[in-house]
C-alpha cells in the first residue's frame, strides 16, 4: 500500500504532519510557513492529518474536510480556506495531546531567553497584541499556546502563524514589517489572514525561555491605558482560568502554576491604543529585569 | 523455516493491551495513533509506565494520555460522591460498567477513559429516583415529544441527565436490555444478586452479570463501530474474575437462566479469537452455538466494524458497509419491524432537519 506523502512541519514543541491533494492549500502553507524546509518524513510527528477535498458536484461549492486517525474531526470548509481549517483544526488536536505539559491559553513573545506570557480569553486582542510586539522587536513563541515544562518552569515556543480576524488584518498589516498570508473573507469567525513569524523566530523555535512577567490583556476599543499589578494569588488564580489544561492536571497542573507565579511579576493591562500598550509593556518588561 | 508474517498494527494495539510492547519510533506512532481511534491509547500507555524503551516523545505522549484518563475517572468519583447522598434510599442503587469498575478498583480502569455514569434502579423506584435528581439540580435536555415517548417507552434508560457544569452524563437505568427487544427480561435477579460497595450507598453487579451486561452492551445495544474498547472490556472482566471459585459454573448457568446465552457466546467467542483470552474449551461447548452461517458472517463483519483501519484516510468502504449492517442488525435486535421502521424514518427526517438548519463549528482559536 502506498503510504499518503507526508509534508511535516516542525513548529518546535511539536512536529506536525499533513497529507493533501489540494494544489492551492500547499501552495498558502507556502505562503505562511515560507522558512520551512523540506523534511525527511522519518521521525515521530505528534498530530497526522488529511486536508481532503470533497465532491466536485456539491451545489454550493466544492469544501475541505480535516481527517485525523480516520475520522473527520470538523465540519468541512470551503476548499479555499482549507489552510483555516487545517490551523484550527491541529491546535484542537495539540491541546488535547500535550498533557504532559502546563497549557496556558496566552501569547508568549521574549526578549532573548525571558518571557512576557499574554494569557486571556478569546477576543481579548491577545493575538493582536502578540504579533504587534513581535514587530516591535521581540521574539515571537506563539500566539496561542503558553507551554510550560512542568520540570524546569520553562517555556517552550510553538511558531505558528497567527489567525488574525477582521480589524486586526488592517491594524497588523499596516504595520513595519509585517509579513501576511492570504486572506480568507467571511469563514466563520470573519475575515481572517494570518501574521507570518519572523526567520529568527522560526530559527529559535527550539529554543526555551524563561518566564518574566505575565500581562493580561484586555482590548476595548476606545479604552484608555490602565495597568494594575496583581499579587501572587490572584495571578495565579487567574493563570489557571487561561489554561486548557489546569484543571485535568490537577495537583501538578496546582503545583506548576504557584510555581510559575512566584517567578514572575504580574500585571492586568485594559488599552485601546496599540502603541501604548507596547510602550508600556515594554517599561514594565525594563523594571522586571 | 517457517516465515510468519510481521505482525499487524491492529494486532499490535491488541497485544499491547496485556503487556508493553518494544516497537521502533515510526512503529509506535502508527500503533497509538489507531489506539486513539479506539479510545485505548491510555490503556497502551499504563501498560508501557515502565517500559525502559520508550522514546521521549513517546513517554510525553502516554503521560499526557494517563493524565486525561486519570483526570476523567476522578470526575466521575466527584460525580458519585454528590450523587451519594441521592442515593441513600430504601431501594438498591447499582451503578453500572466504568463507574462500578472504579468503586471496586478493579486493575483494568487504570488509563481506561469513563465517559459517563449509568446507574440502575428497580422500575418502580425510576420516577422517584428522577425526581429526586431534578430536585437536586440535575437537568435533562429538552427533548422533543417523540424522543420522550422514546425513551419512557421503548428504552431502557432515562433521558441523560447533566449536573450544570459538570462535565459527565448520567443515564438512569431501568434494566439492562431495550424493553421491546427479544433479549427483554425482568431485571429483579440483577439486583437481588448485586454487591453492596462499602462506604458508599452504591451496590455493583456481581461478577457474572457485569460480564453479561458488558456482552449485551457490546453486541445488542450499538452498530459496533470501533467499539473494540467493549471486547477489551469483556476480556479484562474475564481475565480478572477467572480464578475466583466457580466462576465459569455460574457464568453459564446465570446466562441460561437471564436467556443471555446468545450475546455470552459472542462475548467469549471474540475475546478468544481478537483478545487470545483464555476462555475454557468446556464452557464454549456447553453454550449454544449460533447457525453456521451466522457465525461466518459474524466473524467477517465484527472485526471490520470494531477494530480501526488505516489511520492515514477516511474508512474504506468494507469497513463502512460492515459498520451499516452492524447498525442495521442492532436496530432490528432493538425492536420489531412494524415498530422499527416508522421510528427511523421519523428519526432521519428530523436529523436532515437538523442538519439544514445548524451546522457544527470549528472551536474558537483551538480552544477545546
Amino acid at each position: 500500500m502506498i503510504r499518503n506523502a507526508y509534508r511535516i512541519l516542525d513548529v518546535g514543541a511539536a512536529r506536525l504532519g499533513v497529507a493533501s491533494p489540494i494544489a492551492g492549500f500547499h501552495a498558502d502553507l507556502d505562503r505562511v510557513y515560507p522558512y520551512h524546509e523540506p523534511t525527511p518524513d522519518d521521525r515521530f510527528a505528534d498530530i497526522r492529518v488529511s486536508v481532503l477535498p470533497g465532491s466536485r458536484l456539491r451545489l454550493r461549492g466544492q469544501q475541505a474536510s480535516f481527517w485525523s486517525e480516520g475520522a473527520r474531526v470538523f465540519e468541512p470548509y470551503p476548499l479555499h480556506s482549507a489552510l483555516p481549517l487545517f490551523e484550527w483544526g491541529s491546535n484542537y488536536l495539540l491541546s488535547q495531546r500535550l498533557n504532559a505539559y502546563l497549557l496556558l491559553h496566552a501569547g508568549v513573545v521574549a526578549r532573548n531567553d525571558r518571557a512576557l506570557i499574554l494569557p486571556a480569553a478569546p477576543g481579548s486582542g491577545k493575538t493582536t497584541l502578540s504579533c504587534a510586539l513581535a514587530l516591535a522587536g521581540w521574539r515571537f513563541l506563539s500566539d496561542e499556546f503558553g507551554i510550560i515544562d512542568m520540570d524546569s518552569g520553562e517555556l517552550l515556543p510553538m511558531v505558528r502563524p497567527a489567525p488574525l480576524k477582521n480589524r486586526s488584518i488592517e491594524i497588523i498589516g499596516r504595520r513595519p514589517g509585517a509579513v501576511l498570508g492570504p486572506l480568507y473573507p467571511r469563514t466563520r469567525k470573519g475575515d481572517v489572514a494570518h501574521f507570518v513569524p519572523d526567520r529568527a523566530s522560526f530559527l529559535d523555535r527550539h529554543r526555551r525561555a524563561q518566564p518574566r512577567l505575565v500581562v493580561f490583556p484586555a482590548f476595548r476599543a476606545g479604552a484608555p491605558l490602565h495597568c494594575t499589578p496583581l499579587d501572587k494569588a490572584a495571578a495565579a488564580m487567574r493563570l489557571g482560568l487561561n489554561s486548557f489544561n489546569y484543571r485535568a492536571l490537577g495537583p501538578a497542573g496546582f503545583a506548576a502554576v504557584v510555581a510559575l507565579t512566584r517567578t514572575v511579576k504580574a500585571y492586568e493591562l485594559s488599552y485601546g491604543d496599540l502603541d501604548e500598550a507596547i510602550a508600556c509593556i515594554d517599561a514594565l518588561f525594563r523594571e522586571t529585569s | 523455516m517457517s516465515a510468519t508474517p510481521p505482525p499487524s498494527d491492529v494486532e499490535l494495539l491488541l497485544r499491547g493491551m496485556h503487556g508493553s510492547l518494544t516497537l521502533d519510533e515510526g512503529r509506535w506512532e502508527r500503533v497509538l495513533r489507531i489506539a486513539r481511534a479506539t479510545g485505548l491509547h491510555a490503556r497502551l500507555a499504563a501498560n508501557n509506565a515502565n517500559n525502559p524503551d520508550l522514546s521521549a516523545v513517546l513517554r510525553r505522549h502516554f503521560l499526557s494520555a494517563s493524565r486525561i484518563a486519570a483526570f476523567r475517572s476522578q470526575m466521575v468519583r466527584a460525580e458519585l460522591f454528590q450523587l451519594a447522598p441521592l442515593c441513600a434510599v430504601d431501594h438498591p442503587v447499582i451503578v453500572l460498567k466504568g463507574g462500578a469498575y472504579l468503586l471496586q478498583e478493579r486493575p483494568m480502569t487504570i488509563g481506561r477513559f469513563v465517559s459517563d455514569v449509568d446507574l440502575m434502579v428497580p422500575r418502580d423506584a425510576l420516577r422517584a429516583m428522577e425526581q429526586r435528581l431534578r430536585a437536586a439540580g440535575w437537568q435533562t435536555e429538552e427533548l422533543s415529544a417523540y424522543d420522550e415517548r422514546y425513551y419512557r417507552d421503548w428504552s431502557h434508560e432515562t433521558p441523560p441527565m447533566r449536573y450544570p457544569g459538570h462535565a459527565l452524563e448520567l443515564d438512569l437505568h431501568h434494566a439492562i436490555t431495550p424493553v421491546t427487544g427479544s433479549l427483554a427480561f425482568d431485571p429483579a435477579p440483577l439486583l437481588e444478586r448485586s454487591v453492596a460497595i462499602p462506604g458508599t450507598p452504591f451496590r455493583v453487579l456481581a461478577a457474572e452479570d457485569q460480564l453479561l451486561h458488558a456482552c449485551v452492551h457490546c453486541f445488542h445495544d450499538g452498530d459496533l463501530a470501533l467499539r473494540i474498547r467493549e471486547l477489551v472490556d469483556i476480556d479484562a472482566l474475564l481475565r480478572e474474575s477467572a480464578t475466583d471459585d466457580g466462576f465459569w459454573a455460574t457464568l453459564l448457568a446465570r446466562a441460561e437462566e437471564l436467556g443471555l446465552q446468545r450475546p455470552l457466546w459472542y462475548g467469549l467467542h471474540f475475546a478468544i479469537t481478537l483478545m487470545a483470552c483464555p476462555v475454557p474449551d468446556e464452557v464454549m461447548t456447553a453454550l449454544p452455538r449460533p447457525a453456521g452461517l451466522t457465525i461466518q458472517l459474524m466473524d467477517r463483519l465484527v472485526p471490520l466494524a470494531m477494530l480501526p483501519t488505516d489511520p492515514d484516510g477516511p474508512p474504506p468502504l468494507r469497513a463502512r458497509l460492515a459498520r451499516a449492517a452492524m447498525l442495521a442488525r442492532y436496530h432490528l435486535l432493538r425492536m420489531p419491524l412494524h415498530m422499527l421502521l416508522p421510528h427511523l424514518a421519523r428519526k432521519a427526517t428530523l436529523r436532515l432537519r437538523a442538519r439544514i438548519a445548524e451546522k457544527k463549528e470549528a472551536p474558537d482559536d483551538g480552544a477545546p
